[in-house]
């Protein structure tokens, strides 16, 4: 399963993830408060410098992450430019810049078990509102299990479709799909029944 | 042509004249990767692929008239919700009216014997019947060429022998790609691909035999092994 | 109890499927997916609780790394975006869509499906995305709804439209697959 990981490796690489998360809900908190150009700005020198810490590969690595960007940039500049407001563009810019390669960071850097662990840790004083964290973990693994599933009779139906037709596969294709999902979903809960199924204070 | 880093088929070059082909391989050979490249929907990285002198990668329009593929499984297959607007869908692209579909669909069905089929919902269609819908709307298409990418699997012994059985009478030429060998034996032609080369190219009776005992001494081993992956 | 948890978990799948198999784009600059439409799809098929915790599922796998958003998109950096909005407002689109499955009884389903793809798809989505939007960016009204909801509106009524049928096209083929009209 593709992950967003850095094969790079890095000194954050092995703090665990729980303070990472932490430092980036304090960091992106402060962020969003301050308004000022100058912080904005001091602010995404000091992100891009800790990304430069591992190294170049890495550090061009979480530059392309930012790439997806571009669109926003193009539509805030433009606004921004076309209402003389550059100030507060730039301000914009520079703080989802910030926030978003922060956030990066952490993603880049945290492997996928960590953080379903720490999802499910933290998931646990949420019991009584009806959410477990076995269950979590359950839905987690089909979801991952089921994912590449899905994709490849995605991917079948689509070349049903272009062997017959010169256009490019249409909505019509989603609805085996679904079905296809549907009795996926059948089976399983057939084959988890069977093994057992979940106990009773589990339900 | 190469995926995800490393090379699927490799140097392959064919001149496919005869009117019964088989293709034999190990899983992970490349025969589902061959087979989508001959019928167009992938492109080669270098080459190309000539069906009746036309371009099936460049000029898909005139592709979907010369070459049409069957694939393994029908659930995987069929888009659409009824048997008609399943064997109609290919001849709507290809810029029939819907007079002249109607009449197509007739005849297909009708060929088959199952011209009571037309409003049939899918879902109601056993595995075998979806097959044969499969089969339908691609001979709906009348293509000179059909590849079939193991479309028999998982079906039992005598709705297999049925549906080969209605491959045997129909004119086209099939490009048959299996592992049940003995589809394969009155073939003309029959190829054995091996890691994305041609490791054998004859008659049945010379390349069959040789593929079996290869198998068998691969079985004898540690089969798990030699997946590439 | 199985049922809900698998079928919770493979709907999510599906919300991923629809982005990362190259199907369609709606043209108009930014590239728009059927990503959207499954989490419509979430809420008319599902219903208002299931397919809120489907659409929960999704986000919380984005969030937690996978690259799950059309074009491989995903970690937490793209809750960082001032379009993070539509993230947010997702769970609430596929339960309002489902609340209108499951209210509005009426046998026509391509409407019905299609009206509560819009409604929650559209209407509630947008309620949550453009006040984030304003927010996030120090931006008035009028600049939120021509940046955050102009560019999207024509797609996102297609894929509403769209939804409907496709739902009805399940609905079809397999009645009892409807889990907001069990």
């Amino acid at each position: 399963m593709l992950s967003l990981i850095s094969p790079v490796k890095s000194p954050y690489h092995k703090v665990p993830p729980g303070p990472k998360f932490f430092l980036l809900m304090v960091a992106s908190i402060l962020l969003f408060l301050n308004g000022n150009l100058y912080f904005q700005a001091s602010a995404l020198v000091v992100v891009l410098g800790l990304y430069l810490v591992p190294g170049m590969a890495f550090f061009t690595a979480g530059l392309r992450m930012l790439w997806p960007l571009w669109p926003f940039v193009v539509i805030v500049f433009l606004w921004h430019t076309l209402t003389f407001d550059i100030v507060s563009g730039l301000v914009i810019i520079m703080r989802m810049f910030s926030a978003v390669a922060l956030a990066n960071l952490v993603t880049m850097t945290s492997q996928l078990d960590d953080v379903i662990a720490l999802v499910t840790r933290v998931a646990t004083p949420f019991r009584r509102f009806g959410l477990k964290p076995k269950v979590l973990a359950l839905l987690i693994a089909l979801f991952i299990r089921f994912l590449p599933v899905l994709i490849e009779k995605g991917n079948l139906l689509v070349e049903s479709w272009r062997s017959r037709s010169t256009r490019r596969a249409g909505w019509r294709v989603v609805v085996p799909l679904a079905l296809l999902a549907l009795d996926d979903a059948e089976m399983v809960a057939e084959a988890l029944r069977a093994r057992g199924g979940l106990e009773p204070d589990e339900v | 042509m190469a995926k995800s880093g490393h090379l699927i088929l490799n140097g392959i070059t064919l001149d496919l004249t005869t009117s019964r082909i088989g293709f034999v391989g190990r899983n992970g050979s490349g025969k589902s990767s061959l087979a989508r490249v001959v019928c167009g929907l992938i492109k080669p990285d270098q080459g190309q692929v000539l069906v009746d002198e036309i371009d099936v990668y460049k000029d898909r329009r005139r592709a979907l008239s010369k070459i049409g593929i069957l694939f393994q499984n029908p659930d995987h297959q069929i888009i659409f919700p009824t048997v008609f607007e399943e064997v109609s869908f290919g001849l709507i692209q290809q810029g029939h009216n819907k007079d002249t579909v109607r009449h197509l669909v007739a005849d297909a069905l009708a060929r088959f014997g199952k011209a009571d089929w037309t409003n049939r919902s899918v879902s109601a269609l056993s595995q075998g019947q979806r097959h044969l819908v499969c089969l339908m709307s691609v001979l709906a298409m009348q293509p000179s060429v059909i590849v079939l990418d193991e479309p028999f699997t998982g079906l039992d012994r005598p709705i297999t022998r049925q549906l080969t059985q209605m491959l045997s009478d129909i004119p086209q030429t099939l490009l048959h790609i299996s592992h049940d060998l003995n589809s394969l034996r009155d073939y003309d032609r029959v190829i054995w691909l091996e890691r994305g080369t041609i490791q054998l190219d004859g008659t049945p009776q010379t390349v069959l035999p040789a593929y079996c005992a290869a198998m068998d001494a691969l079985g004898g081993q540690d089969a798990f092994a030699d997946i590439p992956g | 109890m199985e049922k809900n948890i698998v079928i919770i978990a493979l709907f999510a799948a599906l919300i991923a499927a629809l982005g990362l198999v190259p199907k369609f784009t709606l043209a108009s600059g930014i590239p728009i997916t059927a990503q959207s439409m499954g989490i419509m799809l979430c809420g008319t098929v599902l219903g208002s609780r299931r397919g809120a915790q489907a659409v929960l599922l999704f986000l919380l796998l984005v969030a937690i790394g996978l690259p799950l958003l059309a074009g491989g998109r995903g970690g937490l950096g793209v809750f960082g975006t001032p379009w993070a909005g539509f993230l947010f407002g997702f769970p609430f689109a596929a339960f309002a869509a489902g609340l209108i499955m499951e209210r509005w009884r009426s046998d026509n389903i391509p409407l019905v499906a299609g009206c509560a793809a819009a409604i929650g798809g559209i209407a509630a989505l947008y309620a949550v995305a453009v006040p984030y939007y304003m927010v996030a960016v120090s931006a008035g009204l009028d600049q939120a709804l021509v940046t955050a909801m102009l560019p999207f509106m024509p797609g996102d009524i297609l894929k509403a439209i769209l939804a409907g049928y496709i739902t009805a096209g399940l609905a079809k083929a397999r009645p009892d697959s409807l889990l907001s009209r069990a």
